[in-house]
């Protein structure tokens, strides 16, 4: 029994526009029988609304409005959807949409075969077929047992609701029966949303043993969904997940959680409730909002659910325009982080920040004004340090506001340097309970000056362009500043994003003071095929060491580390990127190599991290870690995909996961193997297997790595 | 009633009478050439053409085939048909036109390259990458 | 050696200078972004050419220790951009610059998040300071 490859275009006759319910006939000969029966012979061809048929002979007859047809006919529905028919004989109405076709073939949707005795067309909408084996497999003379088929007494096809009835179906993989259903309901391959089953998984892992996940996908309306998953593991737990997803006009809303009766924790209901909204506003606002609760500290990782180990809950309001910038943000986190109390850190903070761009009459160039409100909140209410890690009092509220302004203005000297005077005012006023250490209300001023001087050369003889920057910023802030609370400027950074920034620092808590010269110079090649090389050398000298930076920072010392960063990008989708704070004695104090490469053939991206002990960053030992992802298409039909951590510190992998999917035209296997070495007071290590497959031909598959296997290949 | 799927009828025993702006006659082998807006009718059957060729029977006085070209249109009451040539032979009542025959019947169109048709009986064949459009039926 | 200044007579980058309007932002990564253009080659005087951008970062944890904290993040960013001439919007430049940057997660959440939030001003700045060293370096073949 030959594939039923599609139906391979002939180029068909110049069709005139038929009239809207006339159907076109084309033959090589037409009998005039002097009755009401009309008889063409020889490459017969009726198109009814761009379906097309084609047969050997076809009597119309038109006191029936019939047409009775010898075979081997083929009928193809127009579109990517539509189906196509073969068969030996048939009786079908003038539109060709009802009838009876014998000994019939039909390909749905260019992807499931069904193979009858009989198809009756009725309605121009139900399409029975009678002793039908139904299979989306490719089946060849040489081997014509298809991967899997279903073979049933009756199929009934509702083109309206797009379902397929099945009656005495029999699932066959092989050849071999595995499964008897009398009735069972199937979308059709065009279906994208419908109600039922979706793909099943079976998860085994070493703290739940081996369960089965069955999800069920309720489609609730065009614009609303709801999708629940039973996850039965053997004796280990008892688990519900629900996902809940609604799109308004002008937004979207999805929530996610999980209920769960396990003997990790017997006895207790556990569970997690996630929460996700975006909406438009009126006058360009968007508000989000986002809500992340669970039960327990060991929950989300038990179930996989995410690696999240800080859970914020609230709102965030945005505004964004050329010359203003509107954001606000108040919320709770809760941690389930080893050692962090979530009542002696500041877990309940809102920032609100409103940013104007003015160009000032007068002074030229260009100014920003800014106002920004943090408030940061301790549950406890204690006014002394207690044994977390930091040395703050550890019932320390503080809420600061600040109000900033911050001018710049460039100028072209001769001999091509460009030249920028910047000058910044920054207020501060903070109000702080629950911590002796500091005034309950306090308010300081800071002014800024800064002079930067740029001379870029270029050189676009030949393949390349080259530039070489030289830069110098020299930046004056007055020495003293009277402290307050830090909550937002702990964790600084160096490189080129602020080596030529009036301050370092993350937040508005501290800044940076005294004079200071940034010095870098930095090289680029661009070359005419694409891939391009840039690389930043810079330093900080400062007048007089202030101490206001960290040990391991790299801005620490009145001279800084140097920041040494390379860029390579290729235009074969290479990107290399290292960036490195070393000290004269060339001691790395933070190195970050960064390797992306993404091509046909697969994506790799890898990555080794050094950062030296900073007990002041809460960082007690130098983290090293090496990251490697990657995923392959190993050959037609097959792809894997294999990420690993290894902590050097530690001396051990952190995480391994291997990945294996297959997938043929009318098969998906996709198989899953992970370790987590991590391990806490509430999280053992966990190994964890997943196989799921899936039958392609029901519902719109997204599979795209598919092997095409064909006969005599 | 429309009438059933039907080639042309005509009552090919009706006397057939010719009109033509000129006549050329070929005594040897009994032949006549009309040219010039020729009309052949036969009945209520009417065939114009711009040549028609006439061959008479033995006993020269009844015509027995006409050999019309150069485009031919013809009419009987219900249809009508026109190609480049016809030929009829008018004892056999058999009419063969050819080339971009198109033949109307109320509302069927049909078109092919050849009409072969037994005027008696209104049967035949149309050969040639015939189409026609299947117009719901009249009941 | 063929080398000579980008905004001297005959480097062309002077063109540029005021003269680059970048499309409205519609994010905060945007916001940046255009900030440090503007700061880069000057507010717009005549709007010579226009920038249109296309942003995206992805975020990637790092440094998770034995009892499984991510304490480190790294942010990489990708701008797609297109320079238009300003009165005809012909396009006369394509290219894509990528970077990194990244933030700890060692210390509060406070913390956390404003280095989170600074780590993507940062990157806006690099990624805008590699389009306009871009853009100066293919300054000669503009209109000038």
């Amino acid at each position: 029994q030959e594939a039923a490859a599609p139906a391979s275009a002939q180029a068909p006759a110049p069709v005139v526009e038929p009239v809207d319910n006339a159907a076109t006939l084309l033959a090589d000969r037409i009998l005039l029988t002097g009755s009401d029966q009309l008889i063409a012979e020889g490459a017969v061809e009726v198109y009814y609304r761009s379906n097309r048929l084609s047969a050997t002979r076809l009597t119309y007859d038109r006191k029936t409005d019939t047409l009775s047809i010898e075979g081997p006919i083929k009928l193809i529905e127009p579109g990517q959807t539509g189906s196509v028919i073969l068969a030996e004989q048939a009786e079908l109405s003038r539109d060709l949409q009802d009838g009876i076709l014998i000994g019939a073939r039909m390909v749905m949707a260019r992807e499931l075969q069904l193979a009858a005795a009989k198809i009756e067309r009725r309605d121009g909408r139900y399409t029975e077929l009678d002793h039908v084996t139904a299979s989306s497999c490719v089946v060849c003379i040489t081997d014509p047992v298809p991967l899997w088929e279903i073979r049933a007494k009756k199929i009934t096809h509702d083109a309206e609701t797009r379902q397929l009835l099945f009656e005495g179906a029999q699932f066959r993989a092989m050849g071999v029966p595995l499964a008897y259903l009398p009735h069972l309901r199937m979308p059709d391959p065009t279906v994208e949303r419908m109600s039922g089953f979706l793909r099943p998984e079976v998860r085994t892992t070493s703290s739940l043993g081996t369960g089965i996940k069955l999800p069920y996908f309720l489609a609730l309306g065009p614009s609303r969904d709801l999708t629940l998953t039973p996850y039965v593991s053997t004796s280990r737990t008892r688990t519900l997940e629900g996902r809940y997803r609604q799109a308004f006009d002008a937004g979207a809303l999805e929530i996610a959680g999980a209920f769960s009766r396990d003997d990790i924790r017997p006895g207790e209901t556990r569970g997690y409730l996630f929460a996700d909204g975006s909406f438009a506003l009126a006058d360009e606002f968007k508000l989000g909002l986002q809500i992340r609760t669970t039960s327990d500290d060991s929950y989300l990782l038990n179930y996989d659910v995410t690696d999240e180990d800080r859970l914020w809950s609230g709102v965030t309001l945005e505004r964004v325009r050329a010359e203003e910038l509107i954001w606000a943000r108040i919320g709770n986190t809760h941690s389930i982080r080893e050692g962090e109390s979530n009542s002696t850190e500041p877990m309940l903070a809102g920032d609100a920040r409103w940013v104007r761009v003015i160009r000032p009459a007068g002074l030229g160039g260009e100014a920003t004004v800014e106002a920004s409100l943090s408030s940061a909140r301790r549950a406890s209410d204690a006014t002394t340090d207690g044994a977390d890690f930091d040395t703050i009092s550890d019932g320390r509220d503080r809420t600061r506001l600040t109000l900033k302004t911050d001018w710049r203005r460039n100028y072209l000297l001769s001999g091509g340097i460009i030249a920028a005077t910047e000058a910044a005012l920054a207020f501060d006023a903070v109000h702080v309970n629950q911590d002796p250490a500091y005034g309950s209300t306090m308010t300081r001023a800071l002014p800024s000056a800064g002079l930067e001087l740029r001379w870029p050369w270029v050189q676009t003889s030949g393949r390349a362009a080259h530039v070489i920057e030289p830069v110098a910023q020299i930046v004056w802030s007055r020495g003293s500043l009277k402290p307050f609370p830090d909550e937002d400027s702990w964790l600084t950074e160096f490189d080129e994003g602020n080596l030529f920034s009036m301050t370092r620092f993350p937040g508005e808590d501290a800044r940076e003071r005294g004079l200071r010269a940034n010095l870098g110079l930095s090289w680029t090649r661009h070359d005419a095929s694409g891939w391009s090389l840039g690389v930043t050398a810079g330093r900080v000298v400062r007048a007089e060491d202030l101490g206001q930076f960290s040990a391991g920072s790299g801005l620490s010392g009145e001279l800084s580390d140097w920041l040494l960063a390379t860029h390579l990008t290729t235009e074969a989708g290479l990107i290399l990127s290292n960036r490195m704070l070393f000290d004269s004695g060339f001691d790395i104090s933070r190195g970050e190599l960064r390797m992306g490469y993404g091509a046909a053939r697969g994506t790799v991206a890898a990555g080794y991290l050094w950062m030296e002990a900073n007990a002041a960053e809460g960082r007690a030992v130098a983290t090293s870690e090496l990251l490697f992802e990657s995923d392959w298409r190993l050959a037609e039909g097959w792809s894997g995909s294999f990420d690993a951590r290894y902590d050097f510190t530690a001396n051990r992998a952190t995480k391994a996961a291997l990945g294996l999917q297959y997938a043929t035209e009318c098969l998906a296997v996709d198989l899953s193997l992970s370790r987590r070495f991590t391990s806490s007071s509430s999280v053992k290590p966990e190994t964890g297997i997943g196989l799921s497959v899936e039958l392609i031909g029901f519902g719109a598959s997204a599979a795209n790595n598919v092997a095409r296997r064909s006969c005599g290949g | 009633q429309q009438v059933a799927f039907a080639g042309l009828r005509a009552d090919t025993a009706a006397a057939v009478e010719v009109s033509a702006d000129s006549l050329t006659v070929n005594q040897a082998d009994g032949t006549a050439v009309f040219t010039g807006n020729v009309v052949i009718s036969q009945g209520d059957m009417r065939l114009k053409a711009a040549t028609v060729e006439v061959e008479y029977g033995a006993d020269r006085t009844r015509i027995a085939r006409l050999h019309a070209s150069g485009g031919v249109m013809l009419a009987s009451a219900t249809e009508a048909a026109e190609a480049r040539e016809a030929v009829y032979e008018v004892t056999s009542g058999q009419l063969v036109m050819t080339g971009d025959v198109l033949m109307t019947q109320g509302e069927n169109v049909m078109s092919g390259q050849k009409l072969a048709v037994d005027l008696k009986t209104g049967t035949g064949q149309m050969d040639g990458r015939v189409r026609t459009i299947l117009q719901p039926g009249a009941n | 050696c063929g080398f000579t200044p980008a905004y001297g007579p005959a480097g062309g980058g002077r063109v540029l200078l005021g003269g680059v309007a970048p499309d409205a932002p519609e994010s905060r990564d945007d916001f940046a972004l255009v900030r440090r253009l503007s700061e880069r080659l000057g507010p717009v005087e005549t709007p010579r050419f226009r920038l249109a951008y296309k942003v995206s970062t992805d975020v990637l944890g790092q440094a998770i220790t034995p009892e499984n904290a991510t304490t480190r993040y790294s942010l990489t960013g990708l701008v797609d951009y297109t320079l238009h001439d300003g009165g005809s919007d012909a396009v006369l430049l394509t290219g894509r610059v990528t970077s990194f940057t990244s933030w700890s997660a060692t210390g509060s959440t406070v913390a956390t998040q404003a280095a989170e939030d600074d780590a993507h001003e940062r990157l806006m700045r690099m990624l805008a300071d590699q389009i306009v060293t871009r853009l100066l370096a293919q300054a000669g073949s503009l209109p000038q």
